[in-house]
């Protein structure tokens, strides 16, 4: 097989429609940006629900009574209280917050709205057990089992809020990826329909391979090659626009949310580890698509 | 070298079969023209012999491999050694002759030596030496017919099927092609033509196998054209 030859056959093949080659190279590249993009998404989460759920607190909120009258825990009731859930399972750390500490963490978070601290007095803020759990699924049985105790008010769970955004952010992946799947049957049909044109434009060539006795193989690989070509310059063309969406947009308008660590930053290590996939992908689906294309649709 | 044996096809469309129960053997090196009316079954007739179409019943033979039984892998391998001539020469008109004539070798992967030696000389054998660097639209119907043959030949196939290759060119440039065929078969290649012009077939006096409605009414060795029924 003379790989000069094959070669040549491509780019003839790719110039000769270069308007349905441009069209199936960006369709391609499209669907693999916005797959890249969902995975990125996926990373984030990940990391995110990691760190987050690392610093996730369950909180027994403590009676008017201890939160006014026992500013060190040392009544026999809060004692009682913390130590049952230090040897509850699943508890990792039990920290007492006094009324008073509290309303200087109050007094931290929202340093920035004077009129609110205006407002604020200590009375309003219950003193409380923060509890870091080993695995956040033992919440339901600690709420069980101490809300409605002596001394407890009441018992939240901060990863229930968590679990809120982490809801909206799944759903955003899984709308990303839906857009990609469908971005990604345009861009299946696209290559198929241009293997299909190609096949038709070069149909005297064809005919003159099939009369002569050249392979299949040998007839089929140039139109391969093209699909193969529009997936893999789609897949670079994809990690280009999201190197350029990190750089241009992402650090810039997420610059304030990255800074406060409220999302972990997607660094270019992220989109480098995403890119082989892209192109695998783009590689792969591309010669997939030609050939069920070449076998269904064009006599070779 | 070819052997049709019992052979039939029909097409889903038509209720008259296109070969009905059709046995003839074209020897090796032996020249025969096939002839008959339009319909009359000629075209299929080489179509099975290139595994263009299966035939519905019966043994289609080249070279003695078993046509319709041979598996999808192989077909290549028999239309290297089957060559063939169109009535529209069928020519790639965005090369030149030389392309023309290289591009049968590179499809089947010969390397560019052989091709930089071969093709200058298949383009002697049929007279086109000096004008390996035109393009098809410069030349005249014959040459076109020329580079078809030589594309069909360049890869000395053991048989030249011909299907109406004089169709679209007059009476001279047609009696030149004729002792072009001529020439090839010397070489030992077996022809098999298909044809419906009856001056060529007249003037050199070969084997005719004539068709009607797709059955074999005459097989002669040294026939004419004769009155068609």
């Amino acid at each position: 097989m003379r790989a000069s030859f094959v070669f040549s056959e491509v780019v003839t093949g790719l110039r000769r429609n270069v308007t349905m080659t441009v069209a199936m190279i960006l369709t391609t590249a499209i669907s693999l940006g916005l797959l890249g993009g969902g995975l990125l998404v996926v990373r984030t989460i990940d990391r995110m629900q990691q760190d987050y759920y690392q610093r996730v607190e369950t909180v027994v909120y403590l009676s008017a009574d201890i939160s006014a009258n026992d500013p060190g825990c040392t009544s026999s009731t809060c004692s009682a209280l913390r130590g049952q859930l230090e040897s509850a399972p699943g508890v990792q750390t039990v920290i007492f917050e006094s009324r008073q500490a509290a309303f200087a963490r109050f007094q931290r978070i929202f340093q920035g709205q004077p009129e609110l601290l205006q407002l604020a007095r200590p009375e309003a803020l219950p003193a409380s057990l923060r509890v870091q759990l080993s695995d956040p699924a033992r919440f339901p049985s600690i709420a069980k089992a101490f809300t409605g105790r002596p001394g407890v008010d009441r018992v939240t769970d901060q990863g229930e809020y968590l679990r809120q955004l982490f809801r909206a952010l799944d759903g955003l992946r899984n709308a990303t990826f839906v857009i990609a799947l469908i971005q990604a049957l345009a861009a299946l049909l696209l290559i198929s329909n241009t293997i299909q044109i190609s096949a038709f434009t070069r149909r005297a060539e064809v005919g003159v391979m099939r009369l002569t006795g050249a392979s299949r193989w040998y007839t089929q690989l140039p139109f391969l090659l093209e699909a193969v070509v529009a997936g893999v310059v789609g897949g670079v063309l994809a990690i280009v626009g999201l190197i350029v969406g990190k750089v241009a947009f992402v650090d810039r308008v997420l610059a304030g949310v990255f800074e406060a660590a409220i999302v972990p930053r997607i660094g270019y290590g992220d989109i480098f580890s995403v890119a082989p996939i892209l192109l695998l992908v783009g590689a792969v689906v591309a010669a997939l698509t030609g050939y069920l294309t070449l076998r269904l649709y064009v006599r070779t | 070298m070819i052997r049709l044996e019992h052979v039939s096809k029909s097409y889903r469309t038509s209720t008259r079969p296109a070969l009905d129960d059709v046995t003839v053997a074209v020897g090796k090196g032996e020249f025969a023209f096939l002839i008959g009316p339009s319909g009359s079954g000629k075209s299929t007739l080489l179509r099975l012999l290139l595994r263009e179409e299966v035939a519905s019943r019966g043994d289609v033979y080249v070279a003695d491999l078993n046509v319709g039984k041979l598996s999808q892998r192989r077909i290549p391998q028999l239309r290297q050694r089957v060559g063939c001539v169109f009535q529209d020469f069928r020519l790639l008109a965005n090369k030149t002759v030389f392309e023309n004539v290289a591009f049968a070798l590179e499809v089947i992967g010969k390397p560019r030596h052989t091709i930089r030696k071969v093709v200058p000389e298949v383009l002697e054998l049929v007279g086109l030496e000096g004008k390996a660097d035109r393009m098809p639209h410069e030349l005249s119907g014959g040459e076109q017919q020329r580079v078809a043959i030589a594309r069909a030949f360049v890869n000395r196939p053991l048989v030249l099927l011909a299907d109406e290759p004089t169709g679209n060119l007059d009476r001279d440039i047609s009696h030149e092609i004729m002792l072009l065929l001529e020439r090839i078969n010397r070489t030992g290649t077996t022809v098999l033509m298909a044809t419906h012009d009856h001056t060529i077939v007249d003037s050199m006096r070969r084997r005719v196998v004539e068709l009607h409605l797709g059955q074999v009414i005459r097989d002669e060795s040294r026939g004419v054209y004769g009155v068609s029924r």
